[in-house]
């Protein structure tokens, strides 16, 4: 494809995702028209773009506009379309049908979904429109998280899947990771196995303990549950009822919905989005309180002393020991280590095991994880542990062994392959 | 018979980093930045020399002095390791690369390891400010004074505007490009952010004037960063390539430098100068010097120029004073696109301290490595192609401690 971008359309550009991403085109300097229902809705999307940017100047690069008024215009001129409308198919397949009446036959059109089927979406559009559909699935905010997925479907053309992977990573500035239509991608299909895991042994171990116990020694910027809350318990449901719907691996029972949060999903508690009501964690004026899923009440949070292990990884993290940190890891003993150990491996198996299925290499599990996510990539841990060491615990604990782990442990070679990033950066204290 | 000083190579650590947010201590920089700079030079800890440490005020941001000891936290085999550390403001990486360069040259030690480091996350911005200040007089500059280095530095425009005249639109433009640069750096802390030109040249809600003249965009980043560079004499040098496998001076070497001092006050660096052509005159000195070190005429035998940016008007300065224009005429050279990434001498193609971050004490020694990538074609998405001799300018305070190196191959 020799075609060039020199005008972006972004629907739903009021919301986080669209605001956010309209950012980032508009900041590469591409001209960008942000529809929303109404013009000042679309407005208030280049307001955020714009404190996004910390820079009145991004608006020489924005337009707004209504779907009622502009849609057909904007779209008819547009070389890339992007859809960031609610997580509706419905409601998204009535705008594609509107883009494919009135599109340029070569323009791009792409979605920003994070859960729905790519293949889906063209359901009943032209095969023109099919072509030249695909995922970018940013995360959120796009501003300062450059890992994205590019996700084409079976029927996207090959030269414009190349075409959007070589503008995300050179004029976009994204760490890019190509994945397959499959549900959740990757990223997401790695780390809500995670966060619903945790959240499911929330109820025996209590919120606060699961927090402490992958904490994040473990790898992340953000404990888990608390990533939940920010995260918003709605999305949370949506993205894991929908793997425990479509997907039938090693982990499906880690995307069972705990029962106590639909309940509490049910009343309106949906995290940091619905401060009044909170999500694991809640502020009454000046106190925290934290959730108790056994009865759905909130209590002042209390200060828990991490496991001696715990302590002993952040101490050494803290000093830059991280080889040291993770043999803490690997050698801690008693039922919470068990615990903590089950947690982490089950990570870096289930996301290791999804090479060959979601992505083409452990390199795209990393880049997700470490640039999406902000965790430790499971390549990282591998590192840091030891390959063999690594297959001697997933053994130990269970887990198939990810064929990438063990020719790593073979080869006795490293498997974290990304030679300009400093891995020390994913290890918190 | 001195040796020569070469370079055999080092790693920086990414300047986006926010170390207090990873809950890291200083001693976590060091090490890392040790770690991979020893590995990056294929240089095996055991035979380390001597080993030097740049830093301006760890005991201020970190409650933590005596730094050089913690090199030898990196490993066992750096037990007993002589080493020291050194303080001159924002030129206290290269003061550290200067005292490691002399050792090698005496003849006392053959490798040496420099790692300049700087943690600047652990206070606010305020504070962070304040103690900036004592890199100035800070009882007759900094004392009770908001951000007082902006305020030098702007200052120091207004300077050039009283001789000569000066725009702010040419300080809009060397930030503009230093940011661009930044984009091609993935190690540069701002390489993520969003800059224009426009937004640099008004001053707004997002980009206000924070000390006379000098906004937002006109000022280098509060950054946390640690880089290592490993030196070597001939002897090691040669045995290095040997064991390498590589032809012998395929190392960069340390060509020349230049090295002066000018009184601490600003007002008396004004009035000191105030007979002379140029407005820092001490610069200009240490500048002439390294460039007579390395046996060049003139700037136009180098094909690219780290400097000092700690606001865009040292920068502009810097431009005259290497001698890119006649003095007072530095927008020409930035209006003729001269400093740009593709051009005829192109300054800061990492992004320099504005783009790719200034972690204080850290920044003389990041220089040294960039030079050292650019002239042996390793700088990968910021290499000014075919480079083969750099220069970098490292300041101290408002323009007090000036260091210069040339380094080539």
């Amino acid at each position: 494809m020799s075609q060039a971008i020199n005008k972006v359309v972004v629907l739903g550009a009021n919301g986080a995702m669209g605001a956010g991403s309209g950012e980032v085109f508009a900041a590469a300097g591409i001209p960008t028209t942000f529809l929303a229902r109404t013009i000042e809705k679309a407005r208030q999307g280049e307001a955020r773009a714009v404190g996004m940017a910390k820079a009145e100047a991004l608006a020489k690069f924005i337009e707004v506009g209504s779907y009622s008024e502009h849609l057909e215009a904007e779209v008819a001129q547009a070389d890339l379309i992007f859809e960031a409308v609610s997580e509706d198919l419905e409601l998204k397949r009535e705008y594609f049908e509107r883009i494919d009446a009135v599109r340029k036959p070569d323009s791009i059109v792409a979605t920003v979904s994070s859960g729905l089927s790519i293949a889906a979406m063209t359901k009943g559009l032209s095969e023109s429109f099919a072509k030249h559909f695909l995922g970018i699935h940013f995360f959120n905010p796009p501003n300062v998280i450059v890992g994205c997925e590019l996700i084409p479907h079976a029927g996207t053309d090959p030269a414009v899947t190349a075409f959007v992977d070589e503008l995300l990573a050179t004029r976009l500035g994204r760490v890019v990771v190509r994945t397959s239509d499959t549900p959740a991608f990757c990223g997401n299909r790695v780390g809500f196995k995670v966060l619903n895991e945790v959240a499911q042994l929330a109820e025996e171990h209590g919120v606060e303990f699961m927090d402490t116990l992958i904490g994040c020694h473990t790898g992340r910027a953000m404990p888990p549950l608390l990533t939940v809350d920010f995260v918003g318990w709605d999305v949370h449901k949506a993205i894991v009822d929908n793997l425990a719907e479509k997907t039938k691996d090693e982990a499906h029972a880690a995307f069972v919905l705990p029962a106590y949060m639909q309940k509490l999903i049910t009343a309106g508690h949906l995290g940091r989005k619905t401060p009044d009501k909170g999500g694991f964690f809640r502020k009454d004026e000046e106190t925290r309180l934290v959730l108790d899923p056994a009865t759905g009440q909130y209590r002042p949070l209390a200060q828990l002393q991490p496991p001696e292990f715990a302590l002993r990884m952040k101490a050494l993290i803290r000093n830059g020991r991280y080889a040291a940190a993770m043999d803490v890891f690997a050698e801690a003993e008693g039922a919470e280590a068990d615990l903590m150990r089950r947690v982490i491996l089950g990570y870096i198996g289930y996301g290791l095991n999804r090479v060959g299925e979601v992505v083409k290499e452990a390199r795209d599990v990393d880049r997700i994880m470490g640039f999406g996510f902000n965790w430790a990539p499971p390549s990282v841990l591998v590192d840091s542990i030891g390959a063999a060491r690594t297959v001697k615990l997933l053994e130990r604990a269970k887990i198939a062994v990810p064929p990438v782990v063990k020719q790593a442990a073979d080869a006795k070679s490293r498997l974290f392959s990304e030679r300009a990033v400093d891995s020390g950066r994913f290890f918190y204290a | 018979m001195t040796s020569n000083v070469h370079i055999l190579g080092g790693y920086q650590t990414d300047f986006g980093r926010n170390w207090t947010k990873e809950g890291k201590h200083i001693a976590a920089m060091i090490r890392e930045a040790t770690l991979a700079g020893l590995a990056a030079a294929q240089v095996d800890p055991k035979d380390v020399d001597s080993g030097h440490v740049g830093n301006f005020a760890a005991e201020l941001y970190s409650m933590q002095g005596h730094l050089g000891a913690f090199l030898l936290e990196a490993d066992p085999a750096l037990s007993g390791l002589p080493t020291g550390r050194h303080e001159a403001a924002c030129a206290s990486g290269s003061i550290a690369l200067l005292a490691a360069s002399a050792e090698i040259e005496a003849g006392r030690y053959d490798c040496v390891l420099v790692v300049g480091v700087e943690q600047m996350k652990t206070v606010s911005p305020g504070v962070g400010g304040d103690y900036l200040g004592t890199a100035a007089w800070y009882e007759l500059e900094a004392k009770g004074v908001e951000f007082p280095f902006p305020k030098l530095f702007g200052r120091l425009g207004d300077e050039y505007e009283r001789r000569y005249g000066l725009k702010d639109e040419h300080l809009a433009r060397i930030s503009a490009v230093n940011y661009e640069n930044a984009k091609r750096n993935p190690k540069a802390q701002t390489r993520t952010w969003y800059m224009s030109e426009d937004h640099a040249c008004v001053a707004s809600k997002y980009n206000a004037k924070i000390g006379g003249r000098i906004k937002v965009t006109d000022c280098s980043q509060v950054t946390d960063g640690a880089v290592a560079l490993v030196l070597a004499s001939d002897k090691f040098a040669a045995e290095h390539a040997k064991r390498l496998g590589v032809p012998s001076g395929s190392f960069p070497q340390i060509q020349g430098w230049g090295h002066h001092t000018a009184p601490l006050s600003f007002d008396d660096k004004v009035q000191e100068s105030k007979d002379s052509k140029y407005v820092l005159p001490h610069t200009r000195q240490a500048i002439l010097d390294a460039f007579k070190r390395a046996g060049i005429a003139d700037c136009w035998k180098l094909d690219a120029i780290e400097t000092h940016d700690c606001f865009t008007t040292s920068e502009y300065m810097a431009i005259d004073h290497f001698g890119l224009t006649k003095p007072g005429e530095s927008f020409k050279a930035v209006e003729e696109g001269v400093i740009d990434f593709g051009g005829k001498l192109p300054i800061n193609p990492s992004g320099g301290l504005i783009g790719a971050g200034h972690p204080v004490g850290a920044t003389g020694v990041r220089q040294m490595l960039d030079l050292s990538l650019q002239v042996t074609g390793k700088a990968g998405g910021y290499q000014v192609e075919g480079a083969k001799r750099a220069a970098m300018l490292n300041i101290g305070g408002s323009g007090t401690t000036s260091v210069v190196f040339v380094v080539g191959v």
